[in-house]
């Protein structure tokens, strides 16, 4: 990561140093549809997020669902345990597109930083749960329901990075006060929109039954779903921001030679 | 770590007027605007936090260890929707931690220190939230879920919740001696040095908790004397003294490298400028 000094003002051979190391970037970029695509299988590949399961289920049917699905259980889970962490180096871009905003101080990139990693660990520990539970299927059924629960709750809440990390992208965007901002400002707006729809989330435990539930419209579907759409809606601007900023330092070099020389 | 330092537009200078307008406009428009909101986000989350806590969830101060199975259920009985509404507040409002760890890495980061503090102070706290309390919130949540659950796997839930949440020690303990060895050694003149003393004090109450894996009863278990009480007013004085001490540090910013102007100073600065 560059350092202070490495920004845009002043200084002999200044221009030069400003170019930020962009090499890799695009294969980076590139992890994400793919990542995409098998986060995609493995959801759908998962017998408990079809339809979600119900917490009202009693302990012998939460049992038999483990028994019945075991292969379909562990190959998605492990997928989602390999691939899992693939957000991460996609939060790493937008820190990187964060630091090139018009700030004062890196308040935003550290407290994106801060957050990057998360929510990929809380939703390790819901993965190990469901893996644990489908681990010995023949286990007392209160103890599979309990690790059960606990995968669902884990899952289910693991929303406070995600919250946190759209808020302050959203922040970092309205106080990027410059004539061409890195990403527009209803990036900001969209980010604080999603951020809200992840809220109810964070209540799954007030009820087994209805829209907060594990399985409820707001818990399940809403969250997903604004999670999904985040995915590609950021995945398309930051590319935009990605590419936009390689163009710019290809201009950039290819400008005077002295530049290059300085 | 850097900036781009490009000065917004906004004038530097305050607007007259009623205390509202001048805080809007500290939080929206000043030159340290990142840092005043940073600042107020940190104190808005530690009102929100302690209150949720010993109020809405009454999990604090904790329950005693030595409780059996049918007291605890009864515990978990009673907050049935306290907890679940409580740390629901938690899991909303948790992400704006990042926000203060970033704050106190940025308080590193104007010192005469490597960039090494900061970053590992960044990296250590946003670490500590997973074992230091959402797995306490998460497995209360689970307690509540379902009163008619087996009493032994309730009792586990109850022992996993509170030795998560008071053994998990050595992410605070390595991340105050980090904060204090970059105060210490700072020549910026960012914090004044007993501070970086009081961050020793801090590092030590994470050294006095570990017993509470050990005894179920007395002064060093999970809800004793020393292991709780003891530990919560050190951090309580620990933690309104940063928030003043990030509060002197933001108005003193001068956006330099080398050492941090006196408020005093800065004000005969002005006048001798006029």
């Amino acid at each position: 990561m560059s350092d202070a000094g490495e920004s845009d003002v002043g200084g002999p051979g200044s221009a030069r140093r400003a170019l930020r190391r962009i090499d890799g970037e695009v294969i980076l970029l590139w992890t994400l549809p793919a990542a995409a695509i098998i986060w995609g299988s493995a959801f759908l590949l998962f017998p408990g997020f079809r339809s979600p399961m119900s917490p009202t289920m009693p302990a012998d049917q939460v049992a038999a669902f483990y028994r019945d699905n075991l292969a379909a259980i562990r190959s998605s889970m492990i997928l989602f345990n390999w691939f899992g962490v693939c957000l991460v180096p996609i939060l790493i871009l937008i820190v990187m597109q964060i630091r090139r905003m018009a700030h004062r101080t890196p308040i935003f990139s550290y407290a994106m930083l801060g957050c990057v990693a998360s929510g990929p660990a809380l939703f390790l520990i819901a993965n190990v749960c469901w893996l644990l539970a489908a681990f010995r299927p023949e286990r007392n059924p209160e103890l599979t329901q309990l690790l059960n629960d606990f995968a669902w709750i884990t899952f289910t809440i693991l929303v406070p990075y995600l919250i946190g990390q759209s808020v302050i992208l959203a922040l970092a965007i309205y106080f990027d006060d410059q004539p061409r901002p890195i990403f527009n400002r209803w990036v900001a707006h969209f980010n604080l929109l999603v951020a809200l729809a992840l809220v109810p989330a964070a209540f799954v435990g007030v009820a087994l039954t209805g829209p907060l539930a594990w399985d409820g419209v707001l818990s399940f579907w809403l969250k997903n779903i604004a999670i999904a759409v985040w995915i590609v809606v950021m995945g398309v601007v930051l590319g935009r921001a990605v590419y936009r900023e390689r163009a710019e330092q290809r201009q950039r070099l290819e400008g005077p030679e002295e530049l290059v020389d300085a | 770590m850097s900036a781009v330092i490009t000065p917004p537009a906004s004038s530097a200078t305050p607007p007259t007027g009623p205390p509202h307008h001048r805080i809007a406009w500290h939080l929206w428009r000043s030159p340290k605007r990142e840092l005043w909101l940073a600042w107020a986000i940190l104190v808005a989350f530690y009102n929100l936090f302690f209150p949720v806590f010993f109020i809405v969830a009454q999990v604090q101060p904790p329950p005693q260890p030595t409780w059996d199975l049918a007291t605890q259920v009864h515990w978990f009985h009673e907050r049935q929707l306290g907890i679940p509404i409580g740390f629901g507040i938690i899991f909303a409002i948790g992400g704006m931690n990042a926000i203060n760890n970033a704050l106190i890495a940025y308080s590193m980061r104007r010192m005469s220190v490597t960039r090494a503090f900061g970053y590992s102070y960044l990296i250590i706290y946003s670490l500590s939230a997973i074992p230091g309390l959402y797995l306490l919130c998460i497995a209360l949540i689970v307690g509540t879920l379902r009163p008619d659950r087996d009493p032994e796997a309730v009792g586990w839930l109850y022992d996993f919740a509170f030795l998560s949440f008071d053994g998990t020690m050595g992410v605070f303990l390595i991340g105050s001696l980090i904060w204090m060895v970059a105060i210490l050694i700072d020549k910026n003149r960012v914090f004044p040095k007993w501070f970086g003393y009081l961050n020793l004090c801090n590092a030590l109450t994470e050294v006095v908790v570990a017993p509470c894996w050990i005894f179920r009863r007395g002064v060093l278990a999970w809800n004793g004397q020393i292991a709780w009480w003891l530990d919560m007013v050190v951090f309580g004085v620990y933690q309104v003294t940063f928030i003043v001490m990030l509060f002197q540090m933001i108005r003193r910013e001068d956006f330099g490298t080398g050492p941090l102007p006196d408020l005093a100073r800065k004000k005969a600065q002005k006048n001798g400028e006029a």
